[in-house]
């Protein structure tokens, strides 16, 4: 338990995700009695119902992370650029002394 | 394990701690709707849409709104937020629930003396107001009792860090050679900040505000009490924001289908908030006379470094969020963004939150800047900015968390998830709305804090669209938020009065890509991170501050010496360091 | 401790900004020349203000040729001068402003312009701007002084410079009649 900085183990992760990349087994350990399982996706925090594949620590680069934060650093450095130089510098009654 | 066995939820394992949370969670949401209306009733007020008070009373409001919301709703979610993350991580109960009860009620005490300064002020004749806006600079003057709750309010607050560190030695005790479970870590190091900043308002009010307002000291040094708000003040801006990355860093990634990115670099992010949150607060008095350059250049540019955390944490957290999006199907550069569960209000909430942030940090940037500062200081700028930050960044994750947190302490189903959809994303316009507005009124020169929309002797010129057209937006979009939070509490309120279910949300969340495993072991060492984040605030302060000591008129203002022997060693020391910087200062300019 | 090599570039990227935004924000002050608000303006007693010999009677001083200062005292709700009279300026000066508070904090914003300062009772703010063509500009306080904040404003008017010559020569001529 010494890996698990959340307090719950690797096994139960394991036993949420089906390994044949089909049908989530998520409903099954619940005790609940007389409900149907529920849709995907029905309340809230349900997105690993509609998990297909499960991807390890070595199987997933963040490429389109990368992308995003990219175009947000491009962003920021534009609207920088802008506001120093074109907004305030170029303003009247700047403080020189 | 509170997920091997069906119905096992938080509020089965830890009633005790899930009745702390509800009351935290209570008071916070009482706060936030009343701290909302009087949003409405200001965004209606200074665009001059619809007129229900008098000018001189919405300062009276906007006092209350700034108090209500971003001390009382904000710290008491958090309060929630850290007292579920602590027990749950640890999975152990608190040390003492008598304990864990006379925090809440301490801080309960302290918010109803301080809203009953506030509204006070409303009733004319009664004698008592505290008009004084959430920054509380003085000479303005509240009534004793503002100050006193404010006090007792954070004595609470840090009576609730205490509980949280009993935990965690107790945990230790049974847990000795393991890594400190991540939220708790975040817990800690965020409780940590937080002593060594409300050390600073600590002193302003006990010292200085509480006994000039009882009339046993005749006066204040403005300038130092100013500096010692700041001080506080801008680390309770990432008190604001550290359950909220708490909840982006280990529970969006799991409402995505995915699992946290990186541990080791979540711990190392809340570290330099620790370190960087504190020795900052000058920022806040870039156009503050009395305070040198060079302590101003210092403090820019440790809050610029203050941007790195939150840049790493942009990426550690999307890509949690892409983890999941790749895990339900999701292809593409970008094409991954559609297979997130856009139906969950918490996720969408908290993704939404996450957007309106990195525009905030954008203003945020220009805030931090040194001179270009100057083109927005104190206009309408800044509010715009803040309302990014504090008034979507955390707010609305804190409602977003609320439709995956609340039914855990409840053992209830959330009553709609529909209406929780509507709900954040007609923030997210309202904001949208009201934010873009507020900004463009800043760069117009429109200031901040004040009743009326025009001024007799010039007219505010914005280059593009009109200056009518701003004040609908901020009109449009003061409503819609208003109208956010009535469906928000509708929600919960319904939601806690629902029939009890057995599995009222998925509270399974599961552990990082990469684990602390292969961190070092000095990223726990808390007592050393302690000694280099006090380090840091001693060499940020001590020199201004004894500069507004030594020049501005002495502890109390009014010209009261400082007594000549601390004075002549002190005139050396300061002339020393003071030409120090200024060579530094010489040299990089 | 393993981190991605994306999350690395992004690391870098983030430290790249950083030291971008200082340098920016470097040759704001060091090629611009843009000077911060700092301790150079001084302290001055906030309840002995009348018998200051600026603040006393604040206004516009000649001190050099195109060269002035100008004594600004805020109070709840007025700019002495700018509000029951414009603050008066001549045209293509360089002028050295010094302002502070009666009795609490206020704000001083030049609407529109980088001239913005806070006034802090006992500090004075001392900063220097460069008036270009004859006009006007609108003066408000932007830090919450009290209830009625909203009505505290005031005028800058740069006039041309013999129209302003004749009128500062009057002002001189009453004052030591005054006296």
């Amino acid at each position: 338990m010494a890996v698990d900085s959340t307090a719950e183990g690797a096994a139960s992760s394991a036993a949420r995700v089906s390994t044949d990349g089909g049908v989530p087994a998520n409903a099954d350990s619940q005790g609940d009695s007389g409900q149907a399982d529920p849709p995907v996706d029905s309340i809230v925090g349900t997105a690993d119902d509609g998990i297909v594949r499960e991807l390890g620590h070595d199987d997933f680069d963040p490429v389109g992370t990368l992308v995003l934060v990219l175009i947000y650093m491009a962003i920021l450095i534009g609207m920088w650029v802008f506001m120093y130089f074109v907004e305030f510098l170029g303003r009247g009654l700047t403080v020189v002394g | 394990m509170a997920t091997e066995s069906g119905g096992s939820e938080f509020v089965d394992t830890f009633p005790d701690e899930a009745a702390i949370i509800k009351a935290s969670f209570l008071i916070a949401f009482v706060s936030l709707g009343i701290g909302a209306f009087f949003g409405l009733i200001q965004a209606l007020h200074r665009t001059n849409v619809l007129r229900v008070i008098d000018s001189a009373d919405y300062y009276t409001l906007l006092t209350g709104h700034g108090v209500l919301l971003a001390i009382v709703f904000t710290i008491f979610f958090l309060c929630g937020v850290f007292h579920w993350a602590v027990a749950r991580s640890l999975d152990r109960p608190a040390e003492s629930a008598l304990f864990s009860w006379a925090w809440v009620g301490l801080m309960t005490t302290g918010t109803v003396l301080a809203t009953v300064a506030i509204l006070g002020g409303l009733v004319p004749n009664l004698g008592m107001s505290a008009d004084v806006l959430f920054t509380f600079y003085a000479p303005l003057q509240a009534h004793p009792i503002f100050y006193i709750g404010l006090a007792m309010f954070i004595v609470g607050t840090w009576l609730a860090g205490a509980d949280w560190f009993l935990s965690y030695r107790a945990w230790r005790q049974d847990h000795p050679d393991e890594r400190i479970p991540l939220q708790t870590f975040m817990v800690l190091t965020t409780m940590i900040m937080w002593y060594i900043s409300t050390l600073g308002v600590a002193v302003s009010v006990v010292f200085f505000l509480i006994p000039w307002s009882l009339g046993l000291i005749e006066s204040v040094n403005p300038l130092l009490t100013r500096t010692l708000f700041w001080y506080f003040g801008h680390p309770i801006v990432y008190f604001w924001l550290m359950p909220a990355y708490l909840l982006w860093y280990t529970v969006l990634p799991k409402l995505a289908g995915g699992r946290l990115f990186s541990d080791p670099l979540a711990r190392v992010v809340f570290l330099l908030f620790l370190l960087l949150s504190t020795p900052v607060g000058i920022h806040h008095q870039y156009l503050d006379p009395g305070i040198a350059e060079g302590f101003k250049f210092i403090a820019m540019t440790n809050t610029m470094f203050l941007l790195l955390p939150s840049l790493l944490t942009a990426f550690t957290v999307v890509a949690s969020v892409e983890h999941g999006a790749r895990q339900r199907g999701g292809e593409g550069y970008l094409r991954w963004l559609g297979a997130l569960p856009w139906r969950d209000p918490a996720f969408t909430g908290m993704a939404l939150a996450g957007a309106m942030f990195a525009a905030g940090g954008f203003s945020g940037m220009i805030n931090a800047g040194m001179n270009i500062n100057y083109l927005i200081h104190n206009t309408l700028w800044v509010p715009g900015h803040f309302h990014l930050t504090v008034g979507t960044a955390v707010a609305l994750t804190m409602m977003a968390g609320s439709y995956w947190l609340v039914p855990q302490v409840t053992g209830t189903k959330l009553y709609s998830r529909p209406i929780g959809l509507l709900q954040v994303i007609m923030w997210f316009v309202g904001m949208v709305f009201m934010s873009n507005a507020m900004h463009r009124a800043g760069l117009a020169g429109i200031p901040r804090r004040t009743a009326e929309p025009q001024y007799q002797n010039f007219e505010f010129l914005t280059p593009i669209g009109s200056i009518f057209e701003l004040r609908v937006q901020i009109a449009l979009g003061g409503t819609l938020l208003f109208l956010s939070v009535v469906l928000f509490l509708f929600n919960i309120l319904l939601t806690s009065l629902g029939e009890e279910s057995d599995r009222p949300v998925d509270s399974y969340l599961p552990e990082p890509l990469s684990g602390p495993e292969g961190s070092p072991r000095i990223l726990d060492n808390l007592a050393m991170w302690t000694g280099i984040a006090a380090v840091l605030v001693v060499l940020a302060y001590t020199l201004p501050l004894a500069g507004i000591i030594q020049n501005g008129g002495g502890l109390f203002g009014g010209g009261l010496p400082v007594p000549a022997t601390v004075s002549a060693g002190f005139d050396l020391v300061l002339t020393t360091v003071t030409s120090a910087f200024n060579t530094l200062w010489g040299v990089v300019a | 401790m393993e981190i991605h090599a994306y999350e690395k570039l992004w690391l870098a990227l983030a430290l790249v900004l950083i030291v971008g935004f200082i340098g920016t924000i470097t040759y704001g002050a060091a090629g611009a020349g843009i000077d911060m608000i700092d301790d150079k303006g001084g302290t001055v007693d906030p309840a002995t203000l009348d018998q200051h010999p600026k603040f006393g009677d604040p206004g516009i001083e000649r001190n050099g040729e195109n060269s002035y200062d100008v004594y600004v005292v805020a109070r709840q709700f007025v700019f002495e001068p700018g509000t029951t009279e414009p603050l008066r300026v001549p045209a293509g000066s360089t002028v050295t402003f010094h302002v502070t508070a009666a009795d609490v904090i206020h704000g001083f914003e030049v609407v529109g312009t980088n001239a913005n300062t806070m006034a802090i009772p006992g500090q004075v703010a001392e900063f220097t701007v460069e008036f270009g063509e004859p006009g006007e500009y609108g003066m408000l306080c932007n830090e919450y002084c009290g209830s009625g904040h909203h009505v505290m404003e005031g005028k800058i008017v740069v006039m041309e410079q013999e129209a302003f010559d004749s009128w500062y020569e009057q002002q001189q001529a009453q004052g030591e009649a005054e006296n």
